[in-house]
């Protein structure tokens, strides 16, 4: 099976429930064999679409197809997807081995092959030794092992996640996150991955699709999310802290405050919202005049959120570690190629730099 | 039986839930002391009193009595009639509770699944379990009626084929139809709390696994009911024997021909109408013994349940 076979399409896949309008038509491309994140804040709609893919919800309308098949109206079986589940829906009265070859059972393999199988995938997650117990006798890490073996077990062309990582703590989430990307290079399936967080978003996928109210947003690679959001939406979403956003005026030359203030120069002319990265703006001796309102020193950086001169918050993320008194004023200069430019109203990116 | 064995049951999970929440021994006995007198006086001393009893011949209208030790069993026990009364007894425990558990069960696992006026079924499902027995047993015999009830027009096609007043089985039928009618509401109402208990999710990942609705009834729902499905079991089993009263009372009269007479009214009629204390006493001491037995067999059971989530 080729890569281009486990492609997904969707084409003005809509969903309503009742009256509630949740998804109002999305048609996009998930590539075959890739990793795709589908990024959102909760109630966008993320959800509902990766149930959509998997079977597990109807589509009111507009249609999904996996490789050449048109698969809208096919039992979730049907589909050749598998799915992991945010709180790991294990099943609690079966042993972890019967958990990972229930589907294998269902669909009707002989027990050798089913003991191979699932003493296989077990162990390409990890679970050594733990076959024999009940999902109520293990860790969250190891549950989440569990259904991500359940999943592998029977090679889906396509594997769904539905923010499988939430359940877990900090640092077994950045382990987890490492693992799920080595099996995805190992086994190649068309990996579709739910989520609102967005440091997974960024160092999982190939792809992110950012959705907001049952919209895209943007769908692009990570750093192309980062560097070049498409809309203030994007801009604020995507990096903690998130990019800033100064409303400001062109007057041709250059990019200024309502004081006069140059911020960047910049050949545009009217009313503009100024997008800058905190980690794009440095401290300089002679710059944008700003007063620090507070500032948080991380060890390995600092952030300091600062006033500019009509009372705009900036946040500014620097390497010298310094704690700086509220009050104490210094000036700082934006790296002009990191500026971005959005329209003030409809919050969309004007040029391209 | 019945309000003891769920007091029992709820009193071990609440022990393990709140222990340290009171203190001092006061406040417990205060609290527990209440039903402990009720279980006690109700319960404890009749039990003991009829085991006391079986052994000694006792003078229908008081006065003394006297010691006779196992002839009181050695009557009963030779006696066919005890049983007749006693199989009838076992035939009603098994096939009343079995009808009674697999048509709530279908109810529910159907009202679980959503599916269309399951919501106006889930509560008119209930409504029974706010009649009582007796007035069940009234109206069900308005039902069952041979000439103007819902048989009787099977009674125009063939005479005589349906009439409870005379025949045996018809009347037997009967009250098993009653017993189930009340039985259903309670079990319903367990059985669907405990299907809506198992999270949403599992029928999710199993149907990702490729296991269809009928399917996941078998390998998912079934399995993790059995906690619900041994305590209506349970409690279902030990109902029928004694709850079966006010029914057959109201509806037979034990009769036609005692093909009703479950052991139950039969140690009533003894008893109260026929004023053989003692021997009441003797059989109520068996089947005393019987429901024992039949409870422990259960128990045995339960490690089958499984109780994980």
């Amino acid at each position: 099976m080729t890569l281009a076979d486990n492609s997904i399409a969707l084409h003005e896949v809509r969903k309503t429930f009742g009256d509630n309008l949740v998804v109002p038509g999305i048609t996009a491309e998930i590539d075959g064999g890739k990793f795709t994140v589908i990024l959102g804040p909760s109630g966008c709609g993320k959800s509902t679409l990766l149930n959509m893919i998997a079977g597990l919800e109807s589509v009111t309308s507009g249609t999904i197809r996996i490789g050449a098949r048109e698969v809208q109206d096919l039992a979730p079986k049907e589909r050749g997807c598998a799915m992991v589940f945010q709180n790991y829906a294990l099943y609690p009265h079966m042993t972890v081995r019967n958990n990972i070859g229930y589907a294998l059972k269902v669909a009707g393999v002989p027990k050798r092959e089913r003991c191979e199988r699932i003493k296989a995938s077990a162990e390409s997650v990890g679970l050594h030794g733990l076959l024999d117990r009940r999902p109520s006798e293990l860790s969250g890490g190891q549950r989440q092992r569990v259904a991500v073996a359940r999943a592998i077990v029977r090679e889906p062309s396509v594997l769904l996640y539905d923010e499988p990582l939430s359940n877990l703590d900090a640092k077994l989430r950045q382990g987890m996150r490492m693992e799920l990307t080595r099996l995805h290079e190992r086994i190649g399936a068309t990996s579709v991955f739910v989520t609102h967080d967005q440091v997974e978003a960024m160092t999982l996928a190939d792809r992110i699709m950012l959705l907001n109210n049952g919209e895209i947003e943007q769908y692009a690679a990570p750093s192309d999310l980062y560097e070049n959001p498409a809309t203030t939406f994007v801009a604020t979403f995507i990096g903690a802290p998130a990019m800033n956003l100064l409303n400001a005026e062109g007057d041709g030359s250059g990019i200024r405050l309502p004081n006069g203030t140059l911020l960047a120069t910049m050949p545009f002319r009217g009313p503009v919202t100024l997008g800058i990265r905190p980690e794009s703006i440095e401290i300089v001796p002679d710059g944008i005049p700003c007063r620090n309102v507070y500032s948080e020193d991380l060890g390995s950086h600092s952030i300091i959120v600062a006033e500019v001169a009509d009372g705009q918050k900036l946040h500014v993320a620097t390497p010298l570690c310094r704690r700086m008194t509220p009050g104490e004023t210094f000036s700082v200069r934006f790296v002009e190629d990191a500026a971005r430019l959005f329209d003030p109203t409809s919050g969309k990116r004007l040029q391209s730099t | 039986m019945r309000s003891r064995l769920v007091l029992v049951a709820g009193a071990a999970r609440i022990a393990s839930m709140t222990r340290g929440f009171y203190t001092g021994r006061l406040s417990y006995w205060s609290l527990v002391l209440p039903i402990l007198v009720l279980i006690v006086m109700f319960f404890y001393i009749p039990v003991a009193l009829a085991f006391f009893w079986s052994f000694f011949l006792e003078r229908p209208f008081g006065g003394g009595s006297e010691f006779v030790g196992f002839q009181n069993y050695g009557r009963v026990l030779s006696d066919p009639e005890f049983w007749n009364a006693m199989w009838r007894t076992l035939i009603f425990m098994v096939v009343a509770p079995g009808l009674a558990i697999g048509l709530s069960l279908i109810l529910a696992l159907a009202a679980d699944r959503s599916i269309r006026i399951s919501q106006a079924a889930r509560n008119i499902i209930i409504w029974p379990k706010a009649v009582a027995g007796a007035s069940i047993g009234v109206v069900f015999v308005f039902i069952f009626n041979p000439f103007l009830g819902i048989f009787a027009p099977l009674n125009e096609i063939s005479p005589g084929i349906w009439n409870p007043r005379i025949d045996g089985a018809d009347a037997f039928i009967t009250v098993v139809i009653a017993q189930i009618w009340n039985g259903i509401p309670f079990n319903f109402i367990i059985l669907l709390s405990g299907l809506q208990a198992i999270p949403d999710m599992l029928a999710k990942a199993a149907a990702m696994d490729g296991s269809g609705p009928w399917r996941r009834i078998v390998d998912l729902q079934l399995p993790l009911l059995t906690p619900q499905l041994f305590l209506t079991f349970v409690l279902e089993f030990v109902g029928t024997v004694v709850e079966a009263f006010g029914l057959i009372d109201t509806m037979t009269e034990g009769g036609p021909g005692g093909a009703t007479n479950l052991l139950i009214y039969k140690i009533y009629v003894d008893g109260f109408k026929a004023y053989d204390l003692s021997g009441a006493a003797t059989q109520t001491a068996l089947l005393m013994m019987f429901v024992i037995v039949m409870v422990i067999l259960q128990f045995r059971l339960e490690r089958f349940v499984k109780y994980e989530r």
